[in-house]
């Protein structure tokens, strides 16, 4: 594999109207989540916390390069079993079935294919996976909810969508009734040398442009992730809001005057160097 | 009574329009434009001003929009746009009448009138109800409104027992029947001694609800109006006995404008503790705004039932605030003195508002009026039943906002291309790609060639691979290719589709010319086909 390094960075915030951050990420290089809970008796932050562990043993015990998606989809069926025993425990059988607590996922991790390391990104629900890459932004992951099917019907337009009343109902979730079935994605590293994976209480409180402004103003992920954050909370704050950011460092595409300048700012940060 | 009066009251008849009564601004929309009303109900209701209201109004276009009002004042003076047929505003002022009509204009008809001392707004065809409701903020259905609020025979009258009760607990008396006396007179600066205002204070309000009790999130604090309503018998009485006091001509009544202003807005609090309780709270945060649990996002909630869980029987959420009984009028709220209402809301800790919906423990107050009730207030849920509306499906809540839809929806469309069927997962071996700068493939799964191919989309069993092949000249389109095996008549052999390529692909098959592959069109492959990406790059198919 060729060595590659990711820089990562990460924040989270309850809020301005939310008592629970029912969010949670995980930050385990390679592997990266955002993970939004939901519902049930405010277990929500249960479900989205029983994602993230789950993809925590991914990342510690490793996984077949080469087979990430499988491992990926594993580990999510993981997840959903455990988010429903979670549930046949501690849930009021007398709810609707729809009373489920839930989670939606966002992940990225690092694969091999034969002619080196891939980003294989996964996701359930409407949280985002951004790629930014020369001050361009693209939304890789495409949202499982009523507004983006109905933007794939060409029954509304995407700057309808924001102000859609069914903007928050999504189709697809880990846990509940809904499916958990993941989309996948795969990019080569080069074309995604900056990686953003969010809640909706972030790229529900910002636009596009200014997602863009924050992650071309702020080399460092870490800012990046924390403006991001920032930047939810003062546009309203309404819901929890999650932004992990990773940089992809050191490839050959990258001039080593980039790679070096990257970390040094980073080891500059840290106060190692003057 | 003048100092419970506030500027902001207004009356309205019930119709088919929408109005919007906000802190800042009043805006009032078409039956068709409910969508619209719903994203502009939050603006308004938090306090949008003029100009920000406008915005939301006119975001997706003004030919779209048939009709509308816009009125605001914001400190200066009054500022109103209309649009539309049937759509009417009058301003009086001291010296006089300004009448504005929506039609005159393709676009719209903007005014700023100082010194205004009373609107009357007329949309619609018809203005079906002779009874004005009060009102101070909220979401209704209306034919026409007024400001200051209007006294119809319905809103003004008080059963009079009710009434001395009501009295012993505002310790107001004379305002009471002050206020009621004051109707005829105070619907004159409005409407001018228009002949229908009378005739609305002297027939009892039969028909109050409409038909079209408009969106079904209502809570008890709508509810005084109706209870208001049937007790319509004694205008004539009533009013004979003060009218010498205060009567106000009607000519005389713009440039009484203060005292208008208050005994028209006075009128309605006597009438029902309720009422002004529910028009004071609703000028300030709610007793609960500080528990972001139970309030959380006030413009979301008071949605439609649909708003959040299409899919929920409405019933679940908005039916219980809407008591469909019609115990003794007024007497529930009245005796309970208005000072406690507050109380149940203050007490009411977080934790049974998340644990089950709290409409049931907390059952709106039984003052409905005999007959249905008029058309409801959205914006009157806050406070006055003493709790607010739950969230629409607190069980199926996604961080406030968000929720599942396990059984809403169609299945999402297939990944891939369009109009094809879903790429087999991964298969026999089909096919060999040997391309030109020395890689082999084995065509047993979605393949995706190109200068930085990315799969997009795809099931965890599918398993495409990434091909990247070098372009110098950057000819080749990131991802320019797809190769699977093909399904159906394809069956057995690998199919090769250009991905949209910017510069094409020209494929080239045994015994025939070369061919230019259209975008999204699968080709099946023969053995010994060649498929020319450009920059030098050719791919050639053999069998496995």
């Amino acid at each position: 594999m060729i060595p590659v390094e990711l820089h990562p960075g990460a924040a989270t915030d309850v809020g301005l109207v939310r008592e629970v951050n029912e969010d949670a990420y995980l930050v385990a290089p390679p592997v990266f989540v955002v993970a939004d809970g939901m519902g049930g008796h405010d277990h929500g932050d249960v479900a989205s916390r029983i994602v993230v562990e789950e993809f925590g043993k991914l990342a510690e015990q490793g996984y077949d390069a080469a087979r990430g998606a499988e491992a990926v989809a594993a580990t999510l069926v993981a997840a959903q079993l455990r988010i429903a025993e979670y549930d046949a425990e501690h849930g009021d059988p007398s709810e609707r079935p729809t009373s489920s607590s839930g989670s939606t996922v966002v992940a990225a991790l690092l694969v091999e294919q034969e002619d080196g390391p891939r980003w294989l990104l996964a996701n359930v629900g409407d949280s985002r996976i951004y790629r930014f890459t020369d001050g361009v932004l693209d939304q890789v992951s495409v949202d499982h909810s009523i507004v983006q099917e109905l933007i794939d019907a060409g029954r509304i337009s995407p700057s309808a969508a924001a102000e859609h009343p069914e903007r928050h109902v999504i189709t697809r979730a880990l846990g509940g009734t809904a499916s958990g079935e993941a989309d996948y994605f795969l990019l080569p590293l080069v074309s995604a040398e900056r990686l953003l994976l969010c809640s909706d209480g972030v790229s529900g409180m910002i636009d596009d442009a200014e997602i863009a402004r924050i992650l071309g103003e702020h080399e460092d992920p870490r800012d990046a992730a924390d403006q991001l954050v920032g930047a939810a909370v003062a546009a309203g704050g309404r819901d929890n809001a999650t932004a992990v950011v990773v940089d992809v460092v050191g490839l050959g595409d990258d001039t080593p005057y980039d790679s070096d300048a990257q970390r040094v700012s980073l080891e500059q940060k840290l106060g190692a160097l003057p | 009574m003048s100092e419970m009066s506030t500027s902001s009251g207004w009356s309205y008849q019930a119709g088919s329009w929408f109005a919007v009564f906000g802190p800042q601004v009043t805006v009032l929309l078409p039956e068709s434009e409910r969508e619209r009303v719903i994203r502009v109900w939050a603006t308004v209701d938090e306090g949008g001003g003029f100009d920000q209201v406008l915005d939301g109004l006119l975001a997706t276009g003004l030919s779209s929009l048939p009709g509308f009002v816009l009125l605001g004042a914001e400190g200066g003076p009054t500022r109103v746009l209309l649009r539309g047929a049937d759509v009417t505003v009058v301003l009086a002022t001291g010296d006089g009448e300004v009448a504005l009509d929506g039609s005159a204009s393709a676009t719209w008809v903007e005014q700023s009138v100082d010194g205004v001392t009373g609107v009357r707004i007329e949309v619609g065809a018809d203005s079906s109800d002779d009874v004005h409701f009060p009102i101070t903020t909220g979401l209704v259905r209306v034919g026409r409104v007024d400001r200051p609020a209007v006294a119809s025979g319905a809103a003004g009258v008080v059963e009079p027992e009710t009434a001395e009760e009501v009295e012993a607990a505002v310790g107001e008396t004379p305002p009471v029947f002050e206020a009621q006396a004051e109707p005829v007179g105070a619907a004159g600066p409005v409407a001018e001694a228009e002949p229908s205002d009378d005739a609305a204070v002297a027939l009892p309000g039969t028909d109050v609800v409409g038909a079209d009790a408009p969106i079904p999130v209502v809570t008890p604090s709508a509810e005084p109006a109706p209870m208001d309503v049937p007790a319509a018998d004694l205008p004539a009485d009533v009013p004979a006995d003060d009218a010498p006091a205060d009567d106000v001509p009607a000519d005389d009544a713009p440039a009484a404008d203060p005292g208008l202003d208050l005994q028209p807005t006075e009128q309605m609090p006597p009438v029902s503790p309720d009422t002004s309780l529910a028009a004071s709270e609703l000028e300030l945060p709610p007793p609960l705004g500080a528990d972001p649990l139970t309030d959380p996002m006030p413009p979301q909630e008071p949605a439609p039932s649909n708003w959040v869980t299409p899919w929920d029987p409405p019933a679940e959420t908005a039916a219980p605030p809407v008591p469909e009984d019609a115990p003794a009028p007024e007497a529930a709220p009245v005796e309970e003195p208005a000072v406690e209402e507050p109380a149940p809301e203050a007490s009411v800790p977080d934790a049974p508002a998340a644990d089950e919906p709290p409409a049931p423990a907390y059952p709106p107050p039984p003052v409905d009026g005999p007959s249905t009730p008029p058309p409801l207030g959205i914006g009157s849920w806050e406070p006055v039943g003493g709790f607010p509306p739950p969230p629409p499906a607190p069980d199926t809540d996604h961080d406030g906002l968000t929720v599942g839809g396990a059984d809403h929806g169609q299945v999402p469309p297939p990944p891939g291309i369009p109009g094809q069927p879903p790429a087999p997962p991964v298969t026999q071996p089909v096919a060999n790609l040997m391309i030109s700068d020395g890689q082999n493939v084995v065509v047993d799964r979605v393949i995706l060639i190109g200068r930085a191919p990315e799969a997009r989309r795809f099931s965890s069993t599918e398993q495409p691979l990434l091909v990247s092949v070098p372009s110098r000249l950057h000819e080749i389109s990131a991802t320019h290719v797809e190769v699977r095996p093909g399904t159906g008549a394809d069956h057995g052999s690998a199919v090769v589709t250009d991905m949209g390529s910017t510069n094409g692909t020209v494929l080239v098959q045994p015994g025939l010319g070369p061919e230019d592959l259209k975008p999204g069109i699968a080709v099946q492959l023969i053995p010994g086909a060649i498929i020319n990406l450009g920059d030098g790059i050719t791919i050639q198919v053999t069998r496995p």
